[in-house]
């Protein structure tokens, strides 16, 4: 039959699927229906993803880092929930730092490193000296060898950095507990860094066994928060930190490395559900703290584990890699910019506007008119959010720069992209 | 279900998916309805936010000492809250107070002794007691009694949040306001007890509860009624301490046998009468002025709507459940019947030696419309080209505007015929193709399918037994690797290797599916070929192929790879199709159910069979679901997931028994809970959608259509409110 070769050029039947269409790019796609584009089948080397940012990823970003200032806010617990901040900054982060180990890993380390000490060391500069000024010194806590010794994780976080958990504030214009309100973010970094100096060791192992390194944090979450290992100490929470996110963390590597183009689409939305209803019934069992509040899944590790780990399955499988901003995104496009420039300032100093709010707002509850008039503004928990706001910005301008410089980048008082609608130059 | 897509696009189609979003506002609606009715006839019956458990904290250095040491009535109203004041009962005062009521048994015999000795008394009632005795708390109100919020539905509220407080106490005084209109400003927290009983998790309640203006009241003398412990000792305990001591007593009107209560009131009545006791309400021992106020205007309206609400919801209810539990029966038999007659059609089918009689060699006539197919045709002809069995091809290119019939030409396979129409719709395509037909049996295929090389071969064995007219191949989803292709691929394999068998053992197949069918011309013939009476053509022709008498039969074998929509709005449209003109044809065939011989053994199998699995009890389903979101959010969500857990096992296991009689492998299944809840709610949604066309108007169009038998209904459908 003279039609034999173009039929095995054509189709192939097996098992499993067949393809239904004869070449998928050589034929015109002008109508009809929209067939989801098989993505290659896996390549043995990382893809190497287009160059420009990824607008998806700049989005989820700045939503994390908004999100975490509104939670320190108001103190919502179903906003972590809604939106799992933590573990999608560190699957983007390993997602990001999969892309980098490319390149010799000693090497990336130690850029990453400078890049993220920096802003960190700017935070420290200002804030040990205040909590000194305001008590706080080696005698504190009557061990002075080990304060001096503890003074280094201002340096090099590898462990919490130290801070008072009980000052004057000032003469009572802040709360005696500023500086352990202050210094919230900082675990972040803490976290960071180990993920980062073990993400070399971390992608061989995707590499090698992908599925039960992914598995694997959260084994050992579940066991961590099993009640039967001791988590108190510096090192265990560093281990708890790392156990709850460690699954995100390489989760974002693994789909860098396209594990999860090897697996047919439909699975990672099928699992991500049941993910999440395990998370959330693990945390609603759990013992809570304020019955009356309610489970706080920041407070249940192996609940954010579980949860941000399907969430992050999630967002990542929708992964629509926006190389331009979809029109109704686009007038974000400039806040988001900013927010993705500035991330460890914004999440650094966020937390200190958030505490100056309140010797800020306090005297207006001795001004008349505001007392007469505005008592509802000066009650609502949404004032705070809105004196901050400003502050921030403020940090970003005196402190900002310090993260140009440390990514050797000119520095800049205030990068909101002039021009709007996400547009590069070329 | 499971039928294959008809991937015509004509310009109406795309109108009528412009229209406005009616097919989400209006089954939504009526499900938030019915979902609102279920939520009030569980707050009457106290089965919403039920909540059982009790919070003691070993703290209460957040208690003011003087609460702590003072009367039983906390005031925390206003510029008080900072400084809460207590307030005792004064000497040779006593103020009985009943919890939890009314109650219909115990409270109108309370009520009947406190008349007959003269004593008015408090009642704290909740909000759930109230809904379903209005006319107790009229009784109440009327004696002279005063009334009191226990909360609507008892819980601890140190276990719950501010909002939920708000809404017990708001929720209550609606309800007060509804059978009696009236309000209280008195509030007494379940599991409460005397005020030294206060602790730093059930303080910030009181506070909370004195911030929004509401005197709390606690007690003296706890009565402990409730643990029936003997008259005796219920009047032992409720009497004072010091001789002459005021005291607040706590007793209670419901929740379980109160005959001892009623018994020891009289006794505790007279003792304290004896000992020169004065009975009086919260508001006169206190002088506090009466707890009830009258309300007028909006707030009285707004409490007799909810009353009205709830009452209805409460009559309706158990009507549902009914229907709901005859649904369910219905679906578990159907679940049942599939088991037992797939099993029967297996063993027939793959019995050793089976044939349907002499191997049919003949050569066959596939016939395949083709509208605006540029990107499938080629892949669907060069299948057919590697068939096992004898074939001609005829391509019927139904007006195409793409490059459909040059791509035909352009492959120029020797055993393939293009016809060309103008634009006439599926149905003239098809009868266009078989007009053409050279030989006596025609394979119908649809122009983005591909057949495997032993498919033909395999769907017209069974023409070897002279009586069958048509058969059904076995359609599977080609791209089953996204999600929607996972989810479709599970309803085809379930839909054709359980459903399929059994109306292939029932003999009332009711649709062969336009992507892989098999038809004797002459059956065709018979019932006047295809027909545009409906949208779906594959089930007018196969029900009336069943009214001409011929037999219709499932050839497993026969696979036919077929492209399933790729997004939710293709298939909702596709189902909308499907769903709708099954109605359609449904209707068109319905006198066969009065018909004699084959006709009316479909008629009474079959039409009722699809009617009611396919067009009635999913219509019911969402009310189940429904019923379903009611447990998870309202009442208690471990049981009612475990009761959905437990269909989805059932699920699994006939998914997993189909997957096994296909040889497919069984990943897919993995998605089948979020398909389960995505992806039938669509469906139930469609079908909706598809009652709504139908009442709205579809009718009468109908009848108009059948009487000039030419308007193609797409024409009319155009103009449908959809």
């Amino acid at each position: 039959m003279s039609t034999a070769e173009p039929v095995r050029a054509g189709f192939t039947v097996d098992s499993d699927t067949m393809a239904l269409r004869a070449l998928p790019g050589t034929m015109v796609t002008a109508s009809g229906l929209v067939l989801p584009v098989e993505p290659d089948p896996a390549p043995a080397e990382p893809v190497t993803r287009k160059p420009g940012r990824d607008r998806y990823l700049d989005l989820l970003r700045a939503m994390a880092l908004v999100r975490v200032v509104i939670y320190h806010n108001f103190s919502w617990t179903w906003l972590p929930l809604v939106f799992p901040s933590m573990g999608v900054m560190f699957a983007l982060a390993g997602s990001l730092m999969a892309r980098s180990l490319s390149r010799p890993a000693f090497g990336v380390i130690r850029s990453r490193l400078r890049r993220l000490l920096p802003p960190l060391w700017m935070f420290g500069a200002v804030v040990v000296p205040a909590m000194i000024l305001d008590g706080w010194g080696p005698d504190y806590d009557g061990h002075p060898n080990w304060w001096w010794g503890h003074l280094a994780f201002w340096i090099l976080p590898v462990s919490t950095p130290p801070f008072a958990d009980h000052l004057g504030g000032f003469g009572g214009h802040l709360p005696a507990t500023w500086a352990e309100q202050i210094v919230v973010p900082l675990w972040y970094l803490r976290a960071y860094l180990w993920f980062m100096v073990l993400s070399p060791l971390l992608l061989k192992a995707v590499r090698r066994t992908p599925w039960v390194t992914l598995v694997l944090p959260l084994v050992l979450s579940a066991v961590l928060n099993s009640g039967l290992v001791d988590q108190s100490g510096r090192i265990m929470e560093t281990v708890t930190d790392f156990t709850t996110f460690g699954a995100c963390w390489i989760l974002g590597m693994a789909y860098h490395e396209g594990v999860f183009r090897r697996i047919p689409a439909y699975v990672a939305p099928s699992i991500a559900p049941l993910l999440l209803a395990v998370g959330f019934w693990w945390l609603q069992q759990a013992p809570v703290d304020q019955p009356r509040i309610g489970p706080d899944i920041e407070a249940v590790p192996l609940a954010q584990a579980i949860w941000s780990f399907g969430s992050v399955l999630l967002l990542l499988h929708l992964s629509p890699s926006w190389e331009k901003w979809p029109r109704r995104l686009e007038r974000f496009n400039g806040v988001v910019s900013l927010l993705n420039s500035r991330a460890v300032t914004v999440y650094l100093w966020h937390a200190l506007a958030l505490v100056l709010t309140e010797p800020l707002i306090e005297p207006l509850w001795d001004n008349a008119f505001f007392y007469t008039h505005l008592r509802w503004l000066l009650t609502s928990q949404w004032f705070p959010l809105i004196v901050a706001v400003p502050l921030i910005v403020l940090a970003l301008l005196l402190f900002g720069w310090v993260e140009d410089v440390a990514a050797k980048r000119r520095p800049r008082l205030f990068p909101y992209p002039r021009r709007p609608k996400g547009q590069r130059r070329k | 279900m499971s039928r294959h897509q008809r991937s015509r696009r004509s310009p109406l189609r795309s109108r009528r998916l412009a229209a406005p979003p009616l097919r989400f506002f209006l089954p939504l609606t009526v499900l938030m309805t019915l979902l609102a009715l279920m939520v009030l006839r569980g707050m009457a019956n106290n089965e919403v936010f039920h909540d059982e458990r009790t919070a003691v904290s070993v703290d209460k250095g957040t208690v003011p000492p003087g609460v702590l040491q003072g009367g039983p009535v906390v005031d925390a109203r206003g510029d008080r809250n900072d400084r809460p004041v207590s307030y005792s009962i004064p000497e040779k005062t006593v103020v009985l107070t009943f919890d939890d009521g009314p109650s219909a048994t115990w409270t109108p015999k309370i009520l009947k002794v406190l008349a007959d000795e003269g004593v008015r008394a408090d009642f704290f009632v909740t909000g759930s007691m109230t809904t379903r005795n209005p006319e107790l708390i009229r009784r109440i109100v009327a004696g002279g009694h005063e009334i009191g919020l226990h909360t609507f539905t008892h819980p601890d509220l140190a276990l719950q949040t501010s909002t939920r407080l708000t809404w017990e106490l708001g929720e209550t005084q609606l309800a007060l306001a509804g059978v009696a209109g009236i309000h209280t400003t008195l509030f007494r927290p379940p599991y409460s007890s005397t005020v030294d009983a206060l602790d730093d998790w059930s303080w910030p309640v009181t506070k909370e509860v004195g911030a929004d203006g509401y005197l709390v009241s606690f007690i003296d003398k706890d009565t402990d009624d409730w643990k029936r412990p003997g008259v005796d000792a219920i009047v032992k305990a409720a009497m004072p301490d010091l001789p002459g001591q005021g005291e607040m007593v706590l007793m209670h009107d419901a929740g379980g046998n109160r005959s001892q209560t009623l018994t020891a009131l009289p006794l505790i009545i007279k003792k304290l009468k004896a000992e020169g006791y004065a009975f009086k309400t919260i508001g006169e021992a206190l002088g506090t002025g009466p707890a009830n106020t009258r309300v007028d205007g909006y707030d009285l309206w707004a409490g007799k709507a909810f009353l009205w609400c709830t009452s209805f919801a409460v009559h309706l209810m158990p009507w549902l459940v009914v229907l709901l539990a005859v649904v369910g029966t219905l679906v578990f038999l159907r679940f049942a019947l599939m088991l037992v007659l797939s099993v029967m059609h297996v063993r027939r089918t793959r019995k050793r030696g089976f044939t349907w009689g002499d191997p049919v060699t003949e050569p066959v006539t596939v016939v395949v419309p083709a509208y605006n197919e540029q990107e499938c045709i080629t892949n669907t002809l060069l299948s057919l080209a590697r068939s096992e069995h004898p074939i001609e091809v005829i391509v019927v290119d139904d007006g195409s505007t793409d490059d459909t019939a040059a791509i035909v030409e352009e492959l120029d396979l020797p055993m393939v015929r293009l016809i060309r129409q103008p634009n006439s719709g599926k149905p003239a395509a098809l009868d266009t193709g078989v007009a053409a037909a050279s030989y006596d049996l025609v394979v119908m295929m649809d122009g983005d399918t591909v057949f495997e090389p032993s498919t033909v071969g395999e769907l017209v064995q069974p023409f070897a037994d002279p009586r069958i007219g048509a058969v059904a191949g076995n359609a599977k989803v080609g791209n089953r690797d996204t999600l929607i292709g996972a989810w479709q691929h599970i309803e085809y394999v379930m839909g054709f290797n359980l459903d399929r068998r059994m109306y292939d053992v029932l003999g009332c197949m009711p649709t062969i599916p336009g992507a892989v069918g098999g038809f004797r011309r002459s059956a065709l013939e018979q019932v006047g070929g295809m027909s545009d009476d409906t949208l779906a053509e594959d089930t007018d022709v196969t029900m009336a192929l069943h009214r001409g008498g011929w037999k219709i039969v499932y050839a497993e074998k026969a696979r036919a790879w077929t492209e399933a929509p790729g997004s939710l709005r293709q298939l909702w449209s596709q189902r909308y199709r499907w769903s709708y003109g099954t109605m359609q044809a449904m209707w068109k065939h319905r006198h066969a159910v009065l018909e004699r011989g084959a006709a009316g053994h479909f008629g009474r199998v079959g039409l009722p069979f699809v009617a009611v699995f396919m067009v009635l009890t999913p219509l019911l389903a969402p009310a189940i679901d429904v019923a379903m979101l009611y447990g998870v959010i309202f009442v208690d969500p471990y049981a009612t997931l475990a009761a959905w857990f437990g269909v989805m096992a059932l699920q699994a296991v006939f998914a997993a028994w189909s997957f096994h009689l296909d040889g497919e492998k069984y990943w897919h299944l993995i998605t089948l809970p979020v398909q389960q809840v995505v992806y039938r709610v669509l469906m139930y949604m469609v079908l909706l959608q598809s009652w709504i066309t139908a009442l709205t108007g579809g009718r009468l169009r109908w009848q108009k259509l059948r009487r000039t038998g030419e308007v193609g209904l797409d024409v009319t459908m155009g103009e449908m409110p959809s």
